[in-house]
């Protein structure tokens, strides 16, 4: 049963070098490998989940070894949702894919590296072994970005190359120090090491290596004024890569955030040492007001869905800051949510580009008229983005909201509003355009010679459009859903509670 | 038997029936209004006292339905009247909407009285307000500059009312009646004072009410003349259940000046509008003196009044209605044209003259034998020279309309059955009550253990002032009818508010049209600043001093790689000296 746990990690790396050799064959192999390996994986997700539900947290020791010496793999109330939620999304963009490219086998050899990297990080419960799994997921999103051939994406890429490895070389810097200060790597013995250590929380190597390894994984989350590297990556790259790393990529590294923090370093270190969650506060509600204003600013549809993120990201990190057990729900809530909601509107943006050649704001006059069920889903979408009940992004955005009331960081709460209503204003704005505008004659005429910069429309599949509305309805229906997410959620977080 | 009197205040019932009321037909929906009505008089009389229906309204304590002697009462007379209100009205061919936004207007009135806190009272007073200048507009024409005038006023008087409960509720830190004994004194008691001053028409505040209720329909005015004012007489004895003088002498003042603007009136629902203000101030007087026996007497002829004078604005109606002409001047001779409105007349007029043996001599003697007891002089002659000239005014208008020989040759058809049924029905009421007090006596506040309204010396100061009245009229009769119009105070108010208002709103439209056009400006500059902030920034820069400004180009504000970098090291060299230092 508990193999299940080590396959999602080992069988994405397998389909990754199959498209290689089955190229040979045909142009179209690799797709039907991503497909295979997108069902296996969701096949064997659901394995976990089911254990999980049954028996609570899961553990693999790999190789053998165990833990605290060999490496362990761990699946509990909140890292088997997010294992579903990869294996969902990885199909829902191969399924896109298929229509919408990349059409290259490399695509699909770097798709299934970049799954088999995020499952790592979300599985595995080991310092050494995350950092393994974020480079992993950092070099096959340098290469998926790069994937868009343009020489702004390949700009994009470089830059994302150096500040991620940056990010991904603090981590593995703090992880030395924690390894020096106690002698072990796993998660678990680690936590019991750091308060073990002659100086405890206040020993240096252990605050410093906190700070490298939380600076490293902020880095990688994308939080303002960290987050530069984002919005080339996410605009440059063609629309199914968007989509894809910007519902899972930050979402790991924040997931990795919160292991770090909570199982490394726990709520008593925390306690100790207030300045470490109050960063996390301040940086948080900087980024969520930053990326909403920078937002709101963007003519560029891809970039301001970009800059949302940050956004976003800076409400899950601030409610790590917060840290009660509601304000942690409401962060893995909203992973969840988010990564939903991103890679929907994201996936409706690649099918407006495709369709009717729509990217920029202007372009986006009277859209709903031409592409009126796509336009309902981005509605949905965006206005879930918003947190209007009883879609998935209320039921995290209130959660938070809630635990800092209870947290009497009222400040916090007053942020959330104010970004709340900023992302209202971009939404809104958007939509705005797409329902009430009337085009120009000449928008309508010059889009389809100007789209996609200038390559020539690609018609848009069935399977496009279906991926996009089951995104909106994945959100409104996990929205409704939300207390039995949480009822799961909540007996792990529970463990961090005693 | 007793809880399911209690379950649902009476004001929903009747405000249920305004709701269906216009899509119902006439007969069924009048049908309604009468039913409800009338259970509310029975409802009220038989309702147990006591508090019922605690709720919590808007996240306060509150109670939707308080039974006690000043609420039965007013509930009872507000059903009996409703009844033949809504039934004058089927008779008098008033559209469906008319009579429903009169039950809305009754309805809230009953919510009014039958609210056990100040929050409730307050929200159905403004709601009253509201409902009566609909009932008002319905009728359209003048009416509607008329409505507008009212519900300033009222809007002002809810304001000041609803600023003396608020304050109130800081001080007493709750909105039951039962918290306090009346209004917080100081400032709250002041503000209410004023605030229902505007609904019982005091002296300087009563312009509303000639210049409102003589405009509507015919069978409108009838409902109008009913509520407001009394419901106001029982806002302030919640408010002053000790009394105040300084309010009793305000009722003297009315009682006084509103007779004299009433003598001088030729237009009869003008007419019987200041005498609405005048026999108000005997009910403000009453609640002023504020013993045992003034405040019975002031709930007495509260009771009294809505009888008598909702019988007088009937009359009124059937007479206009039938003739088409208000002004008593072209009137005359009715009397066999209209015999039964002719004899509801009367009686109605020695009713509210406080002729013995009719309603009006009961509760008005209380009143004036309770400022007599407490030696209060100044306001007992006063009220007793104001009941002269009710006297002298009845007299003038039943002369005029009815028994004068005009030369005019009525063939009027007469009032229809459903119209002499009420009047007959209030009409024998004022008779009923005028002979057997004690009917009344059983179900007032206030104590009339000393009320004899039958001694001689009360019979001789009846009689006298009756002789008095007649002499009056007879001397001043030629000097009366050569007064053309006589300006009120609102000669002078009317004016000022209308340009007042107009400079207001002028100035506020202008005012707002040159904020608006900064902001839009401003923000149109943000927003274009903000879309595409390039330009902006190469300006800034210039503006500094930097040569290289015109290098900056759309997409150049985005950080570098290298920026990136001494971000992430700015960050972390942050984080650490945080928490480490």
């Amino acid at each position: 049963m508990t193999d299940a746990l080590v396959l999602l990690i080992v069988l994405p790396i397998a389909a990754a070098i199959l498209p290689v050799f089955l190229g040979i064959l045909s142009d179209r192999a690799g797709w039907y490998v991503a497909l295979a390996m997108s069902l296996a994986h969701l096949g064997l997700s659901a394995i976990v989940a089911n254990a999980v539900d049954t028996s609570g947290r899961i553990s693999y020791a790999v190789g053998g070894f165990q833990p605290p010496f060999g490496i362990e793999l761990v699946a509990d109330g909140i890292s088997a949702p997010l294992l579903v939620l990869i294996s969902i999304s990885t199909l829902g963009v191969v399924v896109y894919a298929r229509r919408a490219g990349p059409h290259s086998n490399a695509f699909y050899s770097e798709l299934a590296l970049l799954t088999a990297g995020i499952s790592g990080v979300v599985a595995t419960a080991d310092v050494f072994n995350l950092y393994v799994f974020l480079e992993i997921t950092g070099l096959a999103t340098y290469a998926l970005v790069a994937s868009g051939r343009s020489p702004r994406a390949a700009v994009a890429s470089l830059k994302y190359l150096f500040v991620g490895t940056i990010g991904a070389s603090l981590y593995l810097l703090g992880t030395g120090y924690l390894y020096i200060a106690t002698g072990t790597l796993n998660m678990a013995s680690l936590s019991e090491a750091i308060v073990a250590t002659p100086a405890g929380y206040a020993s240096p190597t252990v605050l410093t290596g906190f700070g490298l390894m939380a600076t490293g994984l902020l880095v990688k989350v994308a939080i303002f004024p960290l987050h530069t590297w984002q919005p080339g990556a996410y605009a440059e790259s063609p629309d199914t890569v968007s989509a894809y790393i910007s519902a899972l990529v930050s979402t790991a590294a924040a997931y990795g955030l919160f292991r770090v923090t909570y199982t490394v370093f726990t709520r008593d270190f925390l306690e100790a040492v207030p300045i470490a969650a109050d960063a996390f506060v301040l940086l948080g509600s900087v980024s969520i007001v930053a990326g909403s204003v920078l937002a709101v600013m963007q003519s560029d549809l891809k970039r301001m869905l970009a800059y949302s993120s940050v956004s976003q990201f800076g409400l899950v990190v601030t409610a790590l800051g917060i840290g009660n057990k509601t304000a942690l729900i409401g962060a893995v809530v909203h992973l969840i949510g988010h990564a939903v909601m991103k890679g929907g509107l994201f996936l409706a943006l690649g099918v407006f580009a495709a369709s009717v050649g729509a990217r920029t704001m202007d372009e986006f006059k009277g859209l709903a008229a031409r592409e009126p069920v796509t336009s309902a889903a981005f509605a949905v979408l965006a206005f879930s983005m918003v947190g209007i009940p009883p879609a998935i992004g209320f039921i995290g955005k209130w959660n938070i909201v809630v635990g800092a009331v209870e947290a009497g960081s009222w400040s916090v709460a007053l942020v959330v509003v104010v970004s709340t209503l900023l992302t209202l204003a971009y939404f809104g704005r958007v939509i705005e355009r797409m329902y009430f505008t009337h085009p120009d004659e000449t928008d309508v005429a010059d889009a389809s010679v100007s789209a996609d910069g200038g390559q020539p429309a690609s018609d848009v599949s069935f399977g496009m459009r279906t991926v996009v509305v089951v995104a909106a309805v994945t959100a409104v229906l996990l929205g409704i859903a939300g207390s039995d997410l949480i009822d799961i959620i909540r007996p792990a977080l529970e463990v961090y509670f005693v | 038997m007793a809880s399911s009197l209690t379950l649902l205040p009476p004001a929903f019932v009747v405000l249920a029936v305004a709701i269906i009321m216009p899509f119902v037909s006439r007969r069924v929906g009048h049908g309604l209004g009468i039913l409800a009505t009338g259970a509310v008089a029975v409802w009220s009389l038989l309702a147990p006292a006591g508090v019922h229906l605690p709720v919590s309204f808007l996240g306060f304590e509150a109670v939707l339905f308080n039974v006690d002697d000043f609420s039965r009462l007013m509930g009872i007379i507000f059903g009996i009247i409703g009844v033949a209100a809504v039934l004058y009205s089927y008779s008098s061919d008033a559209r469906n909407i008319q009579t429903a936004y009169a039950l809305g207007y009754v309805g809230t009135s009953l919510g009014t009285v039958f609210a056990g806190d100040w929050l409730t009272m307050v929200f159905f007073w403004e709601l009253m307000a509201v409902t009566s200048t609909l009932l008002v507009w319905d009728y359209g024409g003048d009416a509607v500059r008329a409505g507008y005038r009212y519900a300033i006023a009222h809007g002002l008087g809810g304001s000041l009312l609803m600023g003396a409960i608020v304050w109130h509720y800081t001080e007493v830190e709750s909105f039951l009646f039962s918290a306090t004994n009346g209004i917080a004194p100081g400032i709250p008691a002041a503000l209410a004072a004023v605030g229902i001053g505007v609904n019982v028409g005091y002296v300087g505040l009563h312009t509303w009410l000639p210049d409102t209720y003589p405009r509507p329909h015919f069978a409108a005015s009838v409902f109008l003349s009913v509520f407001t004012t009394k419901t106001g007489v029982y806002g302030l004895a919640r408010a002053f259940p000790e009394g105040n003088l300084a309010i009793a002498y305000m009722g003297t003042a009315m009682a006084l000046l509103g007779v004299i603007y009433a003598l001088l009136q030729n237009d009869m629902r003008r007419l019987l509008s200041y005498h609405i203000q005048s026999q108000v101030g005997y009910m403000v007087a009453g609640v002023g003196i504020g013993t045992a026996l003034a405040t019975a007497g002031a709930f007495a002829h509260v009771y009294n009044h809505i009888l008598y004078k909702a019988l007088l604005f009937m009359t009124a109606g059937v007479v206009l209605s039938r003739t088409n002409e208000e002004n008593l001047k072209y009137l005359g001779n009715l009397r066999g044209a209209l015999p039964i409105t002719a004899l509801a007349f009367t009686i109605a007029a020695f009713s509210i003259s406080g002729f013995p043996g009719f309603n009006g001599f009961v509760s008005k003697g209380m009143i004036t034998a309770a400022a007599h007891k407490e030696h209060l002089y100044g306001i007992f002659y006063i009220l007793l020279a104001a009941g002269v000239g009710t006297f002298m005014s009845f007299i003038k208008f039943g002369y005029y309309a009815f028994f004068r020989d005009a030369n005019r040759d009525w063939s009027l058809e007469r009032a229809h059955t459903g119209q002499a049924v009420a009047m007959l029905g209030v009409a024998a009421l004022c008779v009923v009550f005028g002979l057997y007090p004690d009917a009344l006596f059983s179900i007032l506040p206030g104590s009339t253990a000393k009320a004899h309204p039958f001694t001689l010396s009360h019979l001789g100061e009846g009689f006298a002032l009756a002789a008095l009245g007649v002499v009056g009229f007879v001397a001043l009769k030629k000097p009366l009818s050569k007064v053309g119009d006589v300006p009120d105070i609102d000669a002078v108010l009317n004016p000022a508010l209308f340009y007042g208002t107009r400079v207001l709103v002028r100035g506020t439209t202008d005012l707002f049209a040159a904020v608006d056009r900064a902001v839009s400006s401003g923000s149109y500059a943000v927003a274009t600043a903000i879309a595409d902030p390039y330009p902006t920034a190469r300006r800034v820069a210039g503006a500094l001093g930097d040569a290289d400004a015109k290098d900056i180009t759309t997409g150049s504000l985005r950080a570098t790689i290298a920026t990136s970098i001494v971000l992430v090291v700015v960050i972390l060299g942050g984080y650490l000296v945080g928490l480490l230092g």
